[in-house]
């Protein structure tokens, strides 16, 4: 088959194809969610080859988890429970472990900094943003990720999240408040 | 985008009222996007088909290594059967000394054996 005739091809099509073993069936939905997977990672993780292993290790456990799809959701959904799930897992793994080397001061702000982009003025729009979010609490940042970068509203956010409504509400103003206050001092 | 507006921008997504949809799509029109380098999709193929194959490899030793155990495991027991049978035909019993050996021995013999006296 040719590659660009997957483009055409529905999600279910994909994932029907990829369980009979078509490769480049599986290389399409790479292709299709791939920037929404680093748009999550990479904005909880920061721009390092770690948040590269991330992200494949998210299309990797979909790739054995894509039996069990029912296509009940949306895969994308499925996609961005995964990568949510990975991330969230690396920071407490990162806390756990970097806890006790942290040299950070209270009034120290964690740099972002973005490998290349297509002009300097949305490089500089990327760091700021980044920077931003790196500086939120983690439990924070994942809320305004969601509702920022990807656009999901409160509820889609609170299902994503497996959170009640109304944590998402209150940490979403508690996100903005600190939001206020980081970027004053960027 | 001027970075005053950014950060205005930035802080209304989080309104609770406000279209998240809409905001999203005006921050990654400012430029503000993450992406994965070049590759990466080829990178994950990789991994997974030729994590496949190595899998498949694996699977297959093992299988190997089942088949030549259970070929030794079948021959042994077959070999202690032998052992046990030739034993009660020559010592008349299944008697821990005559397992080791000491049949029809007594201590004092042993000990005699031993010190030469």
């Amino acid at each position: 088959m040719i590659k660009g005739s997957y483009r055409q091809k529905s999600e279910d099509e994909l994932v029907k194809a990829t369980l009979d073993g078509d490769k480049l069936a599986f290389g399409e939905i790479v292709t299709r969610y791939q920037n929404m997977v680093a748009r999550t990672v990479k904005s909880m993780l920061g721009d390092s080859v770690f948040s590269e292993d991330i992200g494949q290790e998210v299309f990797i456990k979909l790739f054995y988890a894509l039996s069990d799809f029912r296509g009940e959701a949306k895969l994308s959904t499925y996609i961005q429970k995964i990568a949510v799930n990975l991330t969230l897992n690396e920071i407490k793994r990162r806390k756990r472990f970097f806890s006790m080397f942290s040299q950070k001061g209270n009034n120290e702000m964690y740099e972002f900094e973005v490998a290349d982009h297509e002009t300097e003025e949305k490089k500089e729009a990327s760091e700021l943003v980044g920077k931003a979010l790196m500086n939120l609490d983690p439990k924070f940042r994942i809320i305004v990720t969601m509702r920022m970068l990807h656009g999901y509203s409160t509820k889609e956010t609170a299902e994503l999240l497996g959170i009640p409504l109304g944590t998402v509400l209150s940490r979403l103003s508690r996100a903005q408040q600190q939001l206020k206050d980081i970027l004053r001092k960027i | 985008m001027k970075v005053t507006d950014l950060k205005e921008l930035l802080i209304r997504s989080l309104d609770k009222e406000d279209d998240a949809e809409t905001i999203a799509g005006k921050l990654e029109e400012a430029g503000v996007t993450f992406r994965f380098s070049g590759g990466f999709r080829e990178k994950i193929l990789d991994r997974i088909y030729s994590s496949e194959s190595s899998t498949f490899h694996e699977i297959e030793f093992v299988r190997g290594l089942n088949f030549v155990f259970y070929r030794i495991a079948v021959a042994g027991v077959a070999a202690i059967v032998v052992l046990l049978l030739t034993l009660f035909i020559v010592q008349d019993s299944f008697s821990l000394n005559s397992i080791l050996g000491m049949g029809n021995s007594y201590d004092e013999t042993i000990f005699c054996l031993l010190t030469g006296n």
